[in-house]
């Protein structure tokens, strides 16, 4: 079963959408569902146009397809445990939050939270993805603990932030501290970051690109070479200042004079 | 007439051993104050009457129309904002509260623009803090950190640390070591017996290098760590190590630069890892008189310190969503009431814009740069000087404001009470 939704064009464009709703298990019953718009419960009918394709008898059969304006849609994919999320352009801030299965595909740039503390299934991005991406809810000990998030662009700050399983691979950069109080996992970043993986505990974050500001409390250990690679890289172990069980593996480290180039940061994360 | 015992609602020292002398409903001097106090307490730049912006300018309105507009605006909002409250006391802010649920809006507080960061630090780790007493009496190592007391807290350093005798500190400046930690050479750090100069952005790093030295890991730090010494991160952990009784102190240097709550994270872990060899604590350095009261409010009733958001009924917390600048920046309020605080002046320029495009009100007793962002003030009276009520120092001690004169302004809490009573009306309750 095929269903697609596109937004219908609203009064107050500019207010935030919250639509865990919309997950294939929920259309199997039919697309009379509800979503938040600002303070007020709207029928999914009231801003999409709904088509619904053929028929499905379990939900993993069931594809979800998003288009129009959905950047401010938040949490779509919430609690998703299996089937197709199909998502045209962009998408708002939590989207697969805690999933378990299935797999979601952004056609374009994805906001702050995406896959935050999922569990398990795929969430693949081919635009940029913005702060917190596989990370944890305020106050959270354990971030993302299984699945895989892939991110085609950049990721902002905090990318990973209290990993604990699981694997995040971002292509393009990320912002600062990505992989900040990780405890597991596996955290591959193909472009530069900034800071990585402070307060570490454990897991493993292999960085491609310029590592900019690594943290004093990184202990360099070894160099290896990666052979499906070809590439050599520095090996550290850290953070220790705290456990220090952390493995950092670095292509390119720092050099001295890029010790603290405050003008190179990315935009801060506004929190 | 002299009172005594006054308490300035200025800052979050909240000292409350002023005398102010009144005549009639002047007050015309202040005692023991510092310039800020002195400022507070005898300015005078108050709003006549509530007034409502036309095409024409401003034209003064009455409080009764006032409060009909402003409920009529908040209940006909799809997302309404409520923000500020840091600078009335605790039974306002309450009132705040109640009318954010009834109406599914997003209540927040200034801790978003300044120790919001320092909250969401003490949910991940904790908070191995104290009251200014125990400092005042016990701390024989006081650390300030990314924050200027001698401006921005000028009697912090009197009443509480350098220059105040303790029981246990008895010769006050002599027997306390003073060590202050900044990216500039400040006032503050004149006073200091050792200053830190680190790099702009850097505190992560220094905070994380000083935790090593302490856990017995120094020797793998490379000879500088953001513009410091490797030598005199050693030197003073060794102060903090042996000291009797330590207590850093931290401001905004260290909530709102690269890193944010991850910055306040490192110094609590580092204050954790000193109690392992002495008696540490940790507390911010708030800043508006009643923001510490704010959170506290906030979290009786609805379980979070700030950036509450009720559209869905029921309380959610995530800061970087549900925060007033963020919502603001979006463009995703249509609606906001601004209380107790001055948001035209703190805010970033695309957030403070948006407040213009919508409908604002402003509850505050003066003309501040939030006025011209709004299409209706209403005055009322201004805490700790009309108006009496319960405000929360800095170290979370409850302190109460006094009534210093009469004055013909209402209550902030019975202007919110109306408009709260209002709204159950348009509502149909």
């Amino acid at each position: 079963m095929r269903v697609i939704l596109e937004t219908k064009e609203r009064k107050k464009p500019f207010l935030p959408i919250e639509a865990e709703t919309i997950i294939p298990s929920n259309f199997l019953k039919g697309p009379e569902l509800t979503v938040y718009e600002g303070n007020k419960e709207r029928l999914l009918s009231d801003l999409f146009t709904i088509v619904v394709e053929g028929t499905a008898v379990s939900p993993d059969k069931v594809e979800v397809v998003l288009k129009g304006d959905t950047a401010r849609i938040k949490r779509v994919g919430e609690y998703m445990a299996t089937g197709t999320i199909r998502i045209q352009g962009d998408i708002g801030m939590h989207c697969g939050n805690f999933m378990s299965g299935g797999v979601i595909e952004i056609g374009g740039n994805a906001d702050a939270w995406l896959g935050r503390e999922m569990l398990g299934g795929s969430i693949i991005c081919h635009g940029n993805a913005g702060h917190y991406c596989a990370s944890g809810y305020r106050g959270e000990k354990h971030g993302m603990r299984g699945g895989r998030v892939e991110v085609m662009g950049n990721a902002g700050d905090f990318c990973s932030e209290y990993l604990t399983g699981g694997e995040v691979h971002i292509h393009g950069n990320c912002g600062d501290m990505a992989g900040v109080e990780m405890k597991g996992g596996q955290l591959i970043i193909e472009g530069d970051a900034t800071r990585p993986c402070g307060n570490m505990k454990d897991g493993m974050c292999m960085i491609f690109g310029t590592v900019h500001r690594i943290l004093p409390t990184f202990e360099k250990i070894d160099t290896k070479k990666l052979p499906d690679r070809n590439v050599t890289v520095t090996v550290y172990k850290g953070d220790v200042a705290n456990r220090g069980k952390g493995t950092l593996m670095i292509q390119k480290p720092h050099n001295e004079g890029d010790q603290h180039p405050a003008n190179t940061l990315p935009g801060p994360a506004t929190t | 007439m002299i009172i005594k015992d006054v308490v300035c609602p200025f800052c979050g020292c909240l000292c409350d051993d002023l005398d102010v002398e009144v005549d009639g409903q002047k007050i015309i001097k202040v005692q023991n104050g510092c310039t800020l106090a002195e400022a507070t307490l005898t300015g005078n730049n108050r709003l006549p009457a509530p007034i409502r912006r036309t095409a024409n300018g401003w034209e003064e309105i009455s409080y009764d129309d006032a409060i009909r507009e402003t409920a009529d605006i908040l209940c006909a909002a799809d997302r309404p904002l409520l923000y500020g409250w840091s600078s009335t006391h605790g039974e306002a802010q309450s009132i705040g509260v109640h009318i954010a649920e009834l109406i599914g809006a997003v209540i927040d507080n200034t801790s978003v623009v300044c120790h919001g960061p320092s909250i969401l630090a003490i949910q991940e780790v904790g908070h191995p803090g104290c009251t200014l007493g125990q400092v005042k009496n016990r701390a024989d190592v006081i650390v300030y950190w990314g924050c200027n007391p001698t401006e921005a807290h000028p009697r912090h350093m009197s009443r509480y640390t350098t220059f105040a005798t303790g029981f246990f500190v008895p010769e006050a400046q002599k027997d306390r070591t003073v060590i202050v930690v900044d990216t500039r050479r400040t006032e503050s750090a004149e006073i200091a017996d050792e200053f830190i100069r680190i790099e702009r952005g850097g505190d992560y790093e220094v905070l994380s290098a000083l935790r090593a030295i302490v856990r017995g890991k120094g020797s793998i730090l490379p000879r500088e760590i953001a513009g410091v010494a490797r030598e005199q991160l050693f030197r003073v952990a060794e102060i903090c190590m042996k000291a009797k009784f330590g207590a850093i102190f931290f401001g905004l240097g260290l909530t709102m630069s690269n890193g944010k709550y991850k910055n306040v994270r490192n110094a609590i872990e580092l204050t954790d890892e000193l109690n392992r060899h002495t008696k540490f604590t940790i507390s911010p350095l708030r800043g508006h008189g009643n923001v510490y009261g704010s959170n506290e409010v906030f979290t009786w009733i609805t379980g979070y310190p700030y950036a509450v958001d009720f559209a869905r009924g029921i309380a959610f917390y995530n800061p970087g969503e549900t925060t007033a600048v963020d919502i603001l920046r979006w463009g995703e309020c249509d609606a906001a009431l601004i209380v107790a605080s001055d948001p035209g002046a703190h805010f970033p320029h695309a957030a403070a814009a948006h407040l213009a495009k919508i409908p604002t009100i402003l509850i505050d007793p003066h003309r501040t740069a939030t006025t011209p962002l709004c299409r209706l003030q209403i005055p009322c009276t201004m805490a700790g000087i009309d108006a009496e009520g319960t405000a929360y120092r800095m170290d979370g001690v409850p302190i109460r404001y006094k009534k210093l004169i009469e004055s013909l302004y209402p209550d902030d809490a019975d202007l919110l009470r109306r408009i709260h009573d209002r709204i159950r009306e348009v509502q149909g309750a």
